[in-house]
């Protein structure tokens, strides 16, 4: 009897568990304790502070770059509200944003867009939060977004058509987000067990919603990048020029 | 779609009542201040009794039951993950043992013990972070932030991101309900092309905004940055008030963690 | 100097813009404003109203001729000066409102004129005041409604004191008691304040209420530019640049066509067409004093 309660209890917690893992981009707020959270501010810090002077010096040479990266921002936030259907789970998750928003703004801004919506999430939305901001900014925003533009730079040197390498980008990010996510929930609660297999559980749990929500983040990324290129080639012109210098 | 927008609005931090008054200085310290109490515990009354604290307060400011279940659903499900896998991967003593699909697994008092400390902070935390955000509008964190020495061009590109977001969002939901009724979103092939259109719609439109804002600011005299508001000196009686919660969090602290 | 004209407020002369496409929005437009005038352009959709608007707060630098300003080339004019003498309102409130709120958003162009807290704090209040929406001053942006986001468009622009104020399609979208209040609102700016307006609508049937000078644009070039009488009277202009006379109009053109009252003039507006019809009902069979009209 009490071992069928158990069953039924564990079965409860795994319900309420598999949606949230697909869920599960941010690490919610709280769940580190306060050193890691400090120290993934300090690594989170540096970065961002990179991607200021990076807007600072762009905003000298282009005075509507300001206004341009904020648009950026807000239409990157929103896509990443989209839900998306998980085949098989019967839930939704949603996309990081953040290949996208590299690829169009380049990763020292992304780093800046994905702070300042991490903090509005966390608001808002009770995604993340405060104390764990730092943490996400690193594995989203640093991470992802440095996963994401360099995979688009490599596949466009290998001459790849710039469709094929937004997807490889989106889901390059998606999936180096929750690897991180992963490291980062491992290494600070592993606890007295191995920190190694800690990491292998959670990766294993992401993998089933998180190995088809890469490939969709790929696709979304693939097509709003051709989109926005097929209607407003101009539009990405001053920044993609300045992308390449 | 339509239920993350839902999730995102901020109507009720625009209400008036006696927490929303507040300097948000005065909010943001105190927030902060017991975010760090809950994290630094090492047992689970002080985070169960911050999170019980924040919710009956919310709960007296009228806010909506639904909406505040609907925003702790997810770290609830985190946290219940965190809790299940600490229980089975770390501690020594073994408390229950299961075998799915031919494999050992066994939960321990310990590992179940430190979930639940960490559970409870997820739940401390998340009630601080709710109640600040439904009596603090975002751009009062912004300016308040933009006081404590945050970067100038970080708070600019939040302010505006903030605003737009807003915007977008209506014409996303247009372009959404356009789709839908012509169906758009039937079948998981259709909604996927549907989608991708819909995010390129509004990138698209993202850029287009840009440019029409940029001249709007320069017919306005915008010279390279956007103005921010000197938010008025604090007064005594703020600072009082400041004074007064961080020393009842600190005494709280040391009481629970049984220092006291 | 002509008594009858007053000095031009703002003036475009002989102006012509290409867009790099290579679409020719302006053809050889001349455009003129004079002091305390208030002034309205008619054209159909797509005819180079915008882009006049843009040219004349110099947003677009025309390829040909130039844009004057109490006399001014406004090539000359810095910036900061240029817009606290016009200012701008464009059609689409969302694109003008950028910042979080309504307070902040009508403080934008004070505090980037430099002026003091206590200044910009005296301007907002006149300027909400002014539109008559103090009441939402700590509100959100995005809780406004549409004719609300119109009237703090208009109280940003004001705080910048501008003398000319130039607005695409004020009324566009509004419900008719918003579209009412926009216009009285921006007739009293031009009598009281004395401010200069300029403004691009579709709104045949306020207009003769209010402009004192009508322009017509077709395809990028002047078609017709007149007193209301003048532009509406004219069939050819009106049904050229996509345009119809005031319904009132039309109501007395066709009495008089097909029913043979003999109407006479050309009102324009329910006022002056009640006093024609007035004229033609014999006296015995109105009754005076039933309501005391106001004015």
């Amino acid at each position: 009897m009490r071992r069928c309660l158990r069953f039924i209890i564990l079965g409860l917690v795994v319900l309420i568990a598999w949606p949230a893992s697909a869920r599960a981009m941010h690490i919610s707020e709280g769940i580190l304790p306060a050193p890691w959270a400090g120290l993934w501010f300090v690594v989170a810090i540096p970065f961002v502070a990179w991607g200021l002077h990076d807007i600072k010096v762009r905003s000298r040479q282009d005075p509507k770059y300001k206004t341009f990266l904020a648009m950026v921002g807000a239409a990157v936030f929103i896509i990443s509200c989209m839900p998306i259907p998980i085949p098989g789970v019967g839930t939704c998750s949603h996309p990081c944003g953040t290949g996208l928003a590299a690829i169009l703004i380049g990763p020292g801004p992304t780093v800046v867009i994905t702070s300042i919506a991490l903090l509005l999430q966390a608001l808002f939305l009770a995604h993340g939060g405060l104390t764990t901001l730092g943490a996400n900014i690193v594995s989203m925003g640093v991470v992802g977004g440095l996963a994401g533009y360099m995979s688009f730079r490599v596949l466009k040197t290998a001459r790849l058509p710039v469709a094929l390498a937004a997807f490889g980008a989106g889901a390059i990010a998606d999936w180096a987000t929750y690897a991180s996510t992963s490291f980062e929930l491992s290494s600070a609660l592993h606890a007295d067990g191995s920190m190694w297999g800690m990491f292998a559980t959670i990766m294993v749990a992401f993998v089933p919603t998180q190995l088809p929500l890469g490939i969709f983040e790929g696709l979304l990324s693939a097509a709003t990048y051709r989109f926005v290129l097929a209607r407003r080639p101009e539009l990405l012109k001053p920044n993609v020029a300045q992308t390449e210098a | 779609m339509s239920q993350s927008f839902e999730l995102f609005s901020d109507i009720f931090a625009f209400r008036d009542n006696a927490l929303s008054r507040l300097d948000p200085r005065v909010k943001l310290a105190i927030a902060a201040a017991g975010l760090m109490a809950v994290i630094l515990s090492s047992k689970v009354y002080l985070p169960l009794g911050i999170c019980a604290c924040c919710l009956a307060t919310l709960l007296l400011l009228r806010m909506p039951a639904r909406l505040v279940a609907l925003r702790l659903m997810l770290p609830l499900g985190i946290a219940a993950m965190v809790c299940v896998m600490r229980a089975f991967l770390s501690g020594s003593t073994p408390m229950a043992t299961f075998s799915i699909a031919g494999r050992q697994l066994t939960a321990t008092r310990e590992g179940l013990a430190s979930g639940g400390l960490i559970a409870s902070r997820v739940l401390g935390s998340v009630g601080i972070m709710l109640l600040l955000s439904m009596v603090t509008p975002a751009h009062k964190i912004f300016v308040a932030l933009r006081w404590a020495r945050m970067p100038k061009t970080w708070v600019e590109t939040a302010m505006m991101m903030y605003r737009y977001i807003f915007a977008l969002v209506d014409h996303t939901s247009e372009i959404f309900v356009a789709q839908k009724t012509r169906l758009g979103y039937v079948g998981f092939k259709r909604s996927l092309s549907s989608m991708g259109v819909l995010a390129g719609a509004v990138m698209e439109r993202s850029l287009e905004q840009a440019d029409k804002t940029h001249e709007a600011m320069v017919a306005r005299c915008y010279k390279d940055s956007l103005p921010v508001g000197e938010p008025a000196s604090l007064g005594r009686h703020e600072t009082m008030i400041t004074a007064v919660f961080l020393a009842m969090i600190t005494s709280a602290w040391f009481l629970a963690e049984g220092w006291l | 100097m002509n008594v009858e004209q007053p000095a031009a407020a703002i003036e475009a002369r002989n102006v012509s813009f290409t867009f790099e496409e290579g679409t020719q929005a302006l053809r050889h437009m001349n455009f003129r404003a004079g002091a305390g005038e208030f002034v309205a352009m008619l054209a159909s959709n797509g005819s180079g109203k915008t882009t006049l608007i843009r040219v004349l707060v110099k947003l677009l630098v025309p390829q040909e001729g130039a844009v004057f300003i109490n006399g001014k080339n406004i090539r000359e004019i810095p910036a900061a000066q240029l817009y606290q003498q016009i200012g701008l309102v464009l059609q689409n409130p969302n694109d003008q409102l950028f910042a979080a709120t309504v307070e902040d958003d009508v403080a934008f162009g004070p505090r980037n004129l430099g002026l003091s807290e206590a200044e910009v704090k005296e301007r907002v209040d006149e300027a909400l005041e002014c539109v008559g929406a103090a009441k939402l001053r700590s509100r959100a942006i995005h809780h406004l409604s549409f004719g609300e986001k119109k009237r703090v468009c208009l109280a940003g622009v004001l705080a910048m004191k501008p003398s000319i104020l130039v607005l695409d399609e004020p009324t566009a979208g509004l419900d008719p008691a918003g579209e009412s209040l926009m216009m009285h609102l921006l007739k009293r700016l031009n009598g009281e304040n004395n401010i200069t307006v300029v403004m691009a609508t579709h709104s045949v049937d306020m207009l003769p209420l209010f402009a004192d000078c009508i322009y017509v644009l077709n395809r990028g070039s002047l078609l017709k530019k007149g007193t209301p009488e003048e532009v509406f009277t004219d069939q050819n202009v009106v049904d050229e640049a996509g345009l119809r006379m005031p319904y009132i109009s039309r109501l007395v053109h066709e009495l008089r066509l097909y029913d043979g009252v003999p109407v006479n003039g050309f009102p324009l507006t329910v006022g002056e067409a009640r006093v024609r019809l007035v004229e033609l009902i014999p006296p015995e069979i109105i009754v005076r004093g039933l309501v005391e009209k106001d004015a």
